[in-house]
């Protein structure tokens, strides 16, 4: 199947569903993704990587490692949905643009095409994010995402590079695609937008963006150094590892001093920084190993901690962070043991740093993990104490949530288990 | 017959700085049609007739877009939102409001633009020639306008000015694909100036009951 039947797929869902759908039905937003994983599944595989820096042609098709990530990604925004305990339907619009955009990037050899779609992605997610909640942080989302976006569609009239491989020109290319991959990212200092949307909206208004987007273009990313880049290659890496340390260090200490709410997605990014930091400062063979156990911990566990934080799913919620912790054997160590190895490999001030991040990750995990304080008990009240308590019997939806929530803790604990050989019945490598 | 280059460049800059600078309603269908008769001197020099026609139909596809989407925001009863005219924030009073901030942003992009122009070599366009400065000098722009956004007109804005900015330069290439790149990348603008003229046809539609009310 043509990728860009599937993008169709993704979209003409994603704009039904939100049109249809009310909010009894919210739910069946759901079946956009696991349509579109469906659809992935399907996908005729090219036997070719699709890297943006070619000229204007065809859209190549999707390689193995491409349509293991959309799956993946596909899957773990289903159980994202179905854990939340609202949905919007009008949010099916916005996975179903970010969706298609991802299918396309992933299978895209032209810049121009990519970054098109990605700003596509981006504008959809933008005005979601500014009719929610308008202020300076979601419009800084539109200011510094598409200024990615824009910087990407601007490398594309400047490549390929075939017969430019020396001089200023592969250099601006490399600073643009730096720039668009680290906007995308949210990687520092172009990160800030990432944080206040975090921070401003509800988990499950920035999921498209976490689960959809961002292993989408990490997986490009990586791909970009082994086209012809000349000799921008090292401003291109050198700029993503030093940005990418700098921002999984600060991501690692707000993660720990910054608010509950917003642990997660912090944690989230300074992982995410890592790995840039490591497949493109120290493209060694441990680095996207590492790289892809990181993204499919993620993407397994954040169904459940982009759950609204409540009374529900605590156990599953503690366990979760455990595996995200580094602490072996969960996934989360192996897969920055890996980007350690790499890193290591380069020079000692990125294991210095790599090690702050790990560090900084780590304790932010026990912080979420360690119960909350109780209130203080205060004498009751007398007409309080008189009056009986409810006895809340959960009903079997009530369960379902903790039941997937457990499975998900349970192939959690089989990707620590295996590591490898699950990042590569996901990703083929 | 010769290129003066300093003509094409004062034709896109006049055009650039108008485009960074406009504000209301109809912004981004104002910033498009002059960009693209600011850059239709370079796409007729290096892109000939088919190179103007992409420009003059992203500028006209813009115009009836930007239209098209108003009189639908007006007309489709079933989504409510978003303004794009009132800014996302509010910002204290400064001596220097948004359009000094963008004026600024306009006069640092002429060094950008002019070391982009004579240093970075596009398809057949040899760096000594700095016929990519206007170009470059409206892609900057944009992204200055993307940058200091207040809303999302100037977002729409932005992202308009650089589609044509980067549809220009797709023809500056000269090679088999370019056409089909400056086509692709001139799509932007029409598409930015119809999410601008829809949303701007929704809120006009929540604002007229309103008066009536209050009437």
């Amino acid at each position: 199947m043509n990728p860009l039947v599937i993008a169709a797929g993704w979209l003409v869902l994603g704009l039904v569903a939100s049109a249809v759908l009310r909010r009894r039905t919210a739910r069946l937003v759901a079946i956009v993704p696991l349509v579109g994983a469906g659809l992935t599944f399907l996908a005729a595989r090219s036997s070719t990587a699709a890297v943006p820096l070619g000229g204007l042609s065809a859209i190549t098709g999707l390689d193995r490692a491409g349509q293991g990530v959309l799956i993946a990604a596909a899957l773990s925004m289903v159980l994202v949905i179905l854990l939340q305990p609202s949905i919007d339907p009008a949010l099916g619009r916005s996975i179903g643009v970010v969706g298609a955009a991802a299918t396309v990037a992933m299978s895209s050899s032209n810049p121009l095409v990519t970054g098109l779609v990605l700003s596509a992605a981006v504008a959809t997610l933008v005005l979601r994010w500014i009719a929610q909640s308008p202020g300076r942080v979601t419009l800084a989302a539109g200011r510094v995402a598409g200024a990615g976006t824009a910087a990407i569609v601007a490398a594309s009239p400047l490549l390929p590079l075939t017969g430019f491989t020396t001089g200023d020109r592969p250099v601006v290319v490399a600073a643009l695609l730096a720039t668009g991959v680290a906007a995308l990212l949210a990687v520092y200092p172009l990160g800030g937008w990432a944080a206040g949307v975090i921070r401003t909206l509800r988990p499950i208004e920035i999921a498209p963006w976490m689960i959809l987007l961002v292993p989408v273009v990490l997986i490009i990313a990586e791909r970009i150094p082994g086209g012809v880049l000349g000799t921008g290659t090292p401003v291109f890496e050198h700029v993503l590892l030093v940005v990418g340390l700098g921002s999984a260090v600060w991501g690692g200490i707000w993660a720990v001093r910054g608010p509950d709410t917003m642990r997660y997605g912090r944690v989230f990014m300074a992982d995410i920084a890592l790995c840039v930091a490591a497949v493109e400062g120290a493209s060694v063979s441990p680095a996207i190993t590492g790289a892809l156990v990181i993204l499919v911990t993620h993407l397994t566990l954040a169904p459940i901690l982009l759950r609204s934080r409540g009374s529900e799913l605590v156990w599953p919620r503690r366990a979760a962070w455990a595996l995200l912790s580094g602490v072996p054997p969960s996934p989360a160590f192996w897969g920055r043991l890996l980007l350690l190895e790499a890193l290591a490999a380069g020079n000692v001030g990125s294991t210095i740093a790599a090690v702050i991040a790990i560090g900084a990750i780590f304790i932010a995990a026990v912080l979420a993990c360690a119960p909350r304080p109780r209130p203080v008990r205060t004498p009751a009240v007398p007409e309080r104490r008189a009056r009986p308590r409810p006895v809340k019997m959960p009903a079997l939806p009530e369960r379902l949530p903790n039941l997937a929530a457990w499975l998900l803790v349970a192939l959690g604990i089989a990707i620590g288990l295996a590591p490898q050989s699950l990042a590569g019945f996901v990703f083929g490598h | 017959m010769g290129v003066s280059a300093p003509l094409l460049s004062i034709a896109g800059v006049i055009a650039a700085v108008v485009a960074i600078m406009v504000d209301g309603r109809r912004a981004v269908a104002i910033a498009a049609v002059l960009l693209a008769a600011g850059l239709a001197p370079s796409a007729a020099t290096f892109g000939g007739a088919p190179g103007v026609a992409v420009l003059a139909g992203s500028a006209v596809a813009a115009v009836l877009l930007a239209w098209a989407g108003w009189l639908g925001g007006r007309i489709l009863p079933w989504l409510s939102g978003l303004d794009p005219m009132i800014p996302a924030f509010a910002p204290p009073d400064r001596l220097f409001g948004p359009r000094s901030t963008r004026a600024f942003g306009a006069a640092a992009a002429i060094p950008v633009a002019s070391w982009v122009s004579f240093n970075v070599p596009v398809g057949q366009v040899t760096v000594s020639e700095g016929l990519l400065f206007p170009i470059a000098y409206a892609w900057v722009c944009g992204v200055v306008r993307l940058l200091v956004a207040r809303t999302v007109e100037d977002l729409a804005v932005g992202v308009a000015m650089i589609g044509i900015a980067t549809g220009t330069a797709w023809l500056l290439r000269s090679g088999t694909d370019s056409f089909g790149g400056a086509v692709l990348a001139c799509i932007v603008a029409p598409l930015a100036a119809f999410l601008a003229g829809w949303l701007n046809g929704r809120s006009s539609r929540r604002a007229r009951p309103r008066v009536e009310a209050e009437a």
